[in-house]
């Protein structure tokens, strides 16, 4: 049987090499689909992993909570803007203090974003920036190294900020900005520290930290109206904690503030990395279904080139049967031949596929993930395309009466 | 030599072959009956549609009977499943073809090692024996020639040598001078004929009258049944080996020996 497949190996080779051009087409045809699905899967693998790997960087000892997302619907992502947009969080400063109390807690930061521009007094304000309030803790939870001056802490007035190194940029031409005013919502702010570059505009706070000036919360209170309106709470566990119980203490601890209700989601671990939009999800599913589309148009390439290949054949297949192969010697020679094809097709989708993977990830801000699962996939996909559609062909063929085909073109 | 002693290499009782159903349906083969001996060559004769053809397809089961029974060395094979049939048309059949038909893509060496393929030979030693084969045939020198840089003639030894090369215990020609000039004809019989003598069995169809010399039996056929039949080893096989002088040129002994079984 071993040396019939490497017959079957060689008999396949010799006549996909005598339709050369034929063979490529369709080699390209599986390509293409291959390459699709690659990329979408190391494309959308590489959102999680970058968060994640910002989580694994810190111990892995974090939690996170944010207010509790009601199950959004398909409707939802057609809606203009879904209705839970415009809901408030329910987090409170409250909340933080009694997470800062749990005995496994060694620190928490709030985080609460604003909206509103902040430009220097007589200059434009850049097209994109975002104000942080937060309290000193935060760089013991989120690795936010200064490049410059210092950060916010409790002894620090209330009218100063700590801003990201693009905006520096942006505002005043320069990373060396400390000590300079800034208008934010209109009001004075002295910039006493400027944050490392990070480039790393996708991260689990969903703020992008070169863009962002941070003030105290106090400050942010006062432009919404003296209330903390908090998106999320960083909660850092102290080593060795298990993160499971650990969030499940948050959780309870929280319903008590809130009337048992669960106001709040804890995200522990590999959660917290998950991409938390669901039209980011149901965009990369869309574009997977699509590409296994394409991956399907080549499986039909490949049966439409073997049933050519078995027609044009008929002969050599009476011939052969004539000599002693059995139907089933006939079937595996010709699926061996469609999966040469299809493996063909993967191997170079394959890398096609994170060729077009990282020309796409210069342009958006992360990149693809390698990992073997999509090798895996890949390869699954391209060899079941080929047993697939090459098996309707191969039973064609062996199906074959010897007596009609050797009468065939005399 | 030991005629009666040993098995027939193929025995046919009662052989009927129906195609077609209802109004249509006719019988190809209408109840043959027929012995070979190890070491015949077997000429069949016969108008066209007379059943030659199918006769030899169901001995060489690329086609089944519908009725009756076929020992093939004593073994019956009707009942069998196609991949046994497979294999003993793997081991024990070499078949020759009007049309050659020889693979175009691949080399003479190739071509002849195929039917090896089959019985599971390693590929080394495949090319090894075609090529043994082929220096029998005097091709030697054309191992690497694809098959249309052959000549007819060429081509149909070269078929021959692939019939051969997995040493079976019979040999099928259909026809097998049908698309050759008469010189290139008897250089192919005369192939046949030198195969024969060491000791194959040969059933071969033709419609050439002339090419029944070679044969040490002539059966023709009618409207599926067997019409005359020179007969189980009547001029038996050492006889006719020993005797016939053919083998060098013999154009002579031929004309005599048709008359002869035309009567």
């Amino acid at each position: 049987m071993r040396l019939l497949l490497a017959d079957h190996y060689r008999t396949a080779r010799q006549s996909l090499n005598r339709a050369r051009l034929r063979t490529l087409l369709t080699v390209t045809g599986v390509a293409i689909g291959v390459a699709s699905i690659t990329a979408i899967l190391a494309l959308s693998g590489g959102v999680g992993k970058v968060v994640s790997k910002q989580v694994a960087e810190l111990g892995g000892h974090v939690a996170v909570v944010r207010p509790a997302a009601g199950k959004a619907t398909l409707a939802d992502l057609s809606n203009p803007t879904p209705m839970n947009a415009y809901s408030t969080s329910p987090l409170s400063e409250q909340d933080v203090e009694t997470i800062a109390q749990l005995p496994a807690t060694e620190a928490v930061a709030p985080v609460m974003t604003l909206s509103g521009s902040i430009r220097t007094k007589d200059g434009q304000p850049p097209e994109e920036s975002i104000v942080v309030a937060t309290t000193p803790t935060l760089p013991s939870v989120v690795d936010l190294p200064i490049a410059d001056g210092q950060f916010i802490d409790s002894v620090t007035r209330d009218n100063t900020a700590v801003i990201g190194a693009q905006l520096s940029v942006d505002l005043y031409g320069t990373e060396q900005s400390i000590g300079k005013n800034v208008l934010i919502r209109g009001q004075p702010f002295t910039i006493i520290g400027i944050l490392n570059r990070q480039a790393k505009p996708v991260n689990f706070n969903n703020i992008d930290f070169d863009h962002a000036a941070i003030i105290s919360l106090k400050s942010g209170k006062l432009f919404n109206g003296g209330v903390a309106q908090i998106q999320q709470i960083n909660v850092l566990a102290s080593p060795g904690t298990n993160m499971d119980a650990f969030g499940q203490d948050i959780d309870q601890a929280l319903r008590l503030n809130h009337d048992n209700q669960p106001d709040a989601d804890v995200f522990v671990g590999k959660e917290i990395a998950q991409p938390t939009s669901d039209l980011f999800k149901f965009i990369s599913l869309v574009m997977a279904v699509i590409a296994s589309i394409s991956l399907l148009v080549g499986g039909i390439g490949i049966m439409n080139i073997m049933l050519v290949g078995v027609s044009e054949r008929t002969r050599e297949i009476g011939l052969r049967k004539a000599v002693g192969a059995s139907n089933m010697t006939i079937v595996s020679q010709f699926i061996i031949e469609s999966l040469i094809i299809s493996a063909l097709g993967g191997l170079l989708g394959f890398a096609g596929g994170y060729f077009v993977a990282f020309v796409v990830s210069l342009f958006i801000p992360y990149d693809p993930t390698f990992e073997w699962s999509i090798a895996g996939w890949a390869a699954t996909l391209s060899l079941g395309v080929g047993l697939i559609f090459g098996l309707y062909p191969a039973i064609r063929a062996a199906r074959k009466d010897p007596i009609e085909s050797l009468r065939r073109y005399h | 030599m030991s005629k009666r002693a040993s098995t027939p290499v193929i025995q046919l009782t009662d052989l009927k072959k129906r195609f077609g159903i209802g109004d249509a349906e006719h019988f190809a083969l209408d109840g043959v009956d027929l012995t070979v001996q190890k070491g015949e060559f077997i000429a069949i004769m016969g108008p066209s549609g007379c059943g030659k053809t199918t006769l030899l397809n169901i001995i060489g089961l690329l086609d089944r009977a519908t009725d009756g029974e076929y020992l093939l060395d004593g073994r019956s094979v009707e009942d069998l499943r196609a991949g046994v049939h497979a294999r003993i048309r793997a081991q024990q059949i070499g078949f020759i073809f009007q049309s050659f038909n020889l693979i175009e893509r691949l080399n003479v060496l190739e071509n002849v090692a195929l039917p090896l393929t089959y019985s599971g030979m390693h590929h080394t030693k495949r090319l090894q024996r075609a090529s043994d084969v082929l220096r029998g045939f005097h091709l030697q020198e054309r191992e690497y020639y694809m098959p249309w840089q052959l000549s007819g003639g060429q081509t149909q030894r070269v078929a021959i040598a692939r019939a051969l090369v997995n040493d079976p215990s019979i040999i099928l020609a259909d026809e097998p001078t049908g698309n050759l000039d008469s010189k290139s004809s008897h250089v192919i019989m005369e192939e046949l004929s030198e195969i024969h003598k060491k000791g194959n069995t040969i059933i071969m169809v033709t419609h050439n009258p002339n090419l029944t010399t070679y044969a040490t039996r002539v059966i023709t056929m009618l409207d599926g049944r067997i019409d005359t039949d020179t007969g189980e080893p009547r001029q038996g096989l050492t006889d006719a080996n020993g005797k016939r002088p053919l083998s060098g040129n013999g154009k002579k002994p031929k004309a005599k020996r048709k008359r002869k079984v035309k009567k």
